[in-house]
């Protein structure tokens, strides 16, 4: 702590050089907060499966392709009872509500089960009790109705694209979750309604249950895919993790780029800190000998060198942090609402940029401070800068 | 009998431009007192320079031996050397060499941050050296606002303020105009004669030389002639 003024003096030295040198890196380390806080809403979804036991029953081929209702009698019979409970139909259906730039998931669901087989949502009695009572009644996360100024009594009319009906919705009802809230970004609507609208066609996105225990997935998956194997619509059980991980993987070639983009972030800091710390050190090889003739040890010059590089990495990421804080966590804005309707900067990324900034600081100094630290104390005390 | 501060025995010092040998010192042997003060004399390129840094330990000889403060140099690492430097010697430039950045102040402060002692203790010692340059009332002004002879007594008292055995200047008047040269020279003789602080100074000015005690001179790496 003794050498911070030195260290903040020798920063400061040029000013010019060194804001210039703190607003790149600001900026850049706010492309990389952006680029991160991306990354972990995007995982965020992922994050919160696995945690409730459910297993999600699909078409093998693919989500586009529907499964027969008759598998919902296999589904509620005592083989597959035994292992799971709270079977449950659930379709996206998709649509537009007023403008395609309003996105959020729709989903047609067996009412009857939802309280159980999704139960960290939290609804009242009586809102669950309207669902039950009307065929187009539906229920909307807190958070999305706040959005979209949603409220019970509310009328919702969505356009379907997917599916060739329009859906006419009453709100009967607003939900919470206390788990995560990007989980109130959604609107369930009842599966008979859908049905009803689509002439009885009987068509069913995905099966939902709830393994008994966590040991029962495997056999789930063991009856379920073998009793579907050899028919015109074989199925593949997964959880809900699994279910969720297909749309991460959709995205892989996304996730790449923008880890790619952090990375060309990372080199660009430090290839300009480097040349800013190259530069004020080459002005003070006669400060740097003058400072060991009092008896400083290259230990000392290498530490003030990298303290003085890493001060201006971290300077440019605390404001860059700063920044992203104030717009994103404290006014809540979004890049992209309809995707991120929430876009919050977590401890994770902080301290990952905080440790990125500290590398960056570094690695910036290594060379400029070896070359210093080296150089023998009389070929400094003789050059003229 | 006074102890021997400075004891240069058989000293040879040689540079190499373009893998050609280039002797600067050649055998030189030399003693300096506990409180003496030599002046070293001699036509520029004579080696008064590099046999000064060869003392502060801040290059090492060719051949031959250093004892300083009873410290043999040649068994002393890079490490140990700048222990030394830190402990044992004050060095004051012919160009100052203040750090700009900083005040008086924390110029005069820079050799302490190397030893364990508070902020109050170290105040208390920068305060203290300041005094005796007679710079108190400049404590908080950078390099750039002081006159030569102001930062020339600065960086006197960054070379005294950790109290070390051995003084070293190396021109430390060269730079100056004739006012400010008297009064480093006054100080540099209170130095050693109120403070006992033993001094080893590079002059080729006779008018610095004569506030010494004893003078030397080199010419072409050799001691040709010591004075009283």
């Amino acid at each position: 702590m003794k050498f911070l003024h030195l260290v903040v003096r020798n920063a400061l030295r040029n000013r010019v050089r060194t804001v210039l040198t703190i607003g790149g890196s600001a900026f850049l380390m706010f492309v990389l907060v952006f680029v991160m806080t991306a990354l972990t809403e995007i995982y965020a979804w992922e994050g919160q499966a696995a945690k409730k036991n459910r297993v999600a029953v699909q078409h093998s081929t693919g989500l586009a392709n529907p499964l027969p209702i008759s598998l919902e009698e296999y589904l509620k019979g005592p083989e597959i009872q035994a292992h799971a409970q709270h079977v449950q139909k659930l379709n996206w259906f998709g649509g537009t509500y007023q403008d395609p730039r309003n996105f959020f998931a729709r989903f047609a669901v067996d009412h009857d089960q939802l309280r159980e087989l999704w139960s960290e949502y939290t609804i009242s009695d009586a809102e669950y009790r309207s669902l039950c009572a009307m065929k187009n009644a539906c229920i909307v996360g807190k958070s999305l109705a706040k959005r979209y100024g949603f409220r019970v009594g509310k009328r919702i009319a969505i356009v379907g694209d997917i599916y060739p009906v329009d859906l006419d919705l009453e709100v009967v009802g607003l939900y919470t979750c206390a788990d995560d809230v990007r989980l109130e970004e959604q609107l369930y609507f009842r599966w008979d309604y859908l049905d009803e609208l689509t002439g009885g066609e009987k068509i069913v996105g995905t099966y939902w249950m709830k393994a008994r225990t966590p040991d029962d997935v495997a056999k789930l998956k063991e009856l379920i895919d073998g009793r579907t194997k050899n028919s015109s619509d074989p199925t593949e059980t997964v959880t809900e993790k699994e279910f969720n991980a297909q749309f991460m993987s959709m995205m892989g070639n996304i996730i790449g780029i923008v880890m790619m983009v952090g990375g060309i972030v990372m080199v660009i800091m430090t290839l300009m800190t480097a040349n800013t710390m190259a530069m004020s050190v080459r002005e003070r090889v006669t400060e740097v000998a003058v400072l060991r003739t009092i008896g400083f040890t290259s230990g000392h010059i290498r530490f003030l060198i990298v303290a003085e590089s890493v001060f201006v990495t971290l300077t440019g990421a605390l404001l860059s942090l700063g920044l992203a804080l104030l717009l994103f966590n404290v006014f809540k804005l979004s890049p992209a609402p309809q995707f991120f309707p929430y876009f919050f900067v977590a401890p994770p990324t902080i301290a990952i940029s905080l440790g990125a900034a500290l590398a960056a600081g570094v690695v910036s100094a290594a060379v400029p401070a070896e070359l210093a630290a080296g150089r023998k104390i009389v070929d400094g005390l003789r050059q003229v800068v | 009998m006074a102890d021997t501060v400075v004891r240069v025995q058989n000293v040879s010092k040689t540079y190499y431009r373009d893998a050609q040998p280039v002797p600067v010192l050649e055998d030189i042997n030399l003693e300096l007192e506990a409180g003496g003060f030599l002046a070293l004399m001699g036509p520029s390129g004579s080696g008064k320079s590099t046999l000064l840094n060869l003392i502060a330990g801040i290059d090492r000889p060719s051949g031959g031996t250093l004892e300083v403060a009873g410290t043999p140099l040649a068994g002393l690492s890079e490490r140990g050397l700048a222990a030394f430097r830190a402990r044992h010697i004050g060095f004051i430039f012919q160009l100052y060499n203040l750090i700009p950045v900083l005040t008086a102040y924390e110029n005069v402060e820079l050799p302490l941050l190397l030893t364990p002692l508070g902020r109050a203790d170290r105040r208390k010692h920068v305060m203290t050296a300041l005094d005796v340059v007679g710079l108190t009332d400049r404590k908080d002004h950078y390099p750039r606002q002081l006159s030569g002879g102001q930062e020339q007594r600065v960086a006197i008292a960054r070379a005294i303020v950790s109290d070390p055995t051995l003084l070293l200047a190396d021109e430390p008047t060269g730079d100056l105009d004739k006012r400010s040269e008297e009064e480093v020279l006054i100080l540099m003789k209170r130095l050693n004669r109120e403070f006992r602080k033993s001094i080893v100074m590079v002059t080729h000015d006779p008018k610095a030389a004569a506030v010494a005690e004893k003078t030397v001179m080199l010419e072409k790496g050799s001691l040709v002639a010591k004075g009283a």
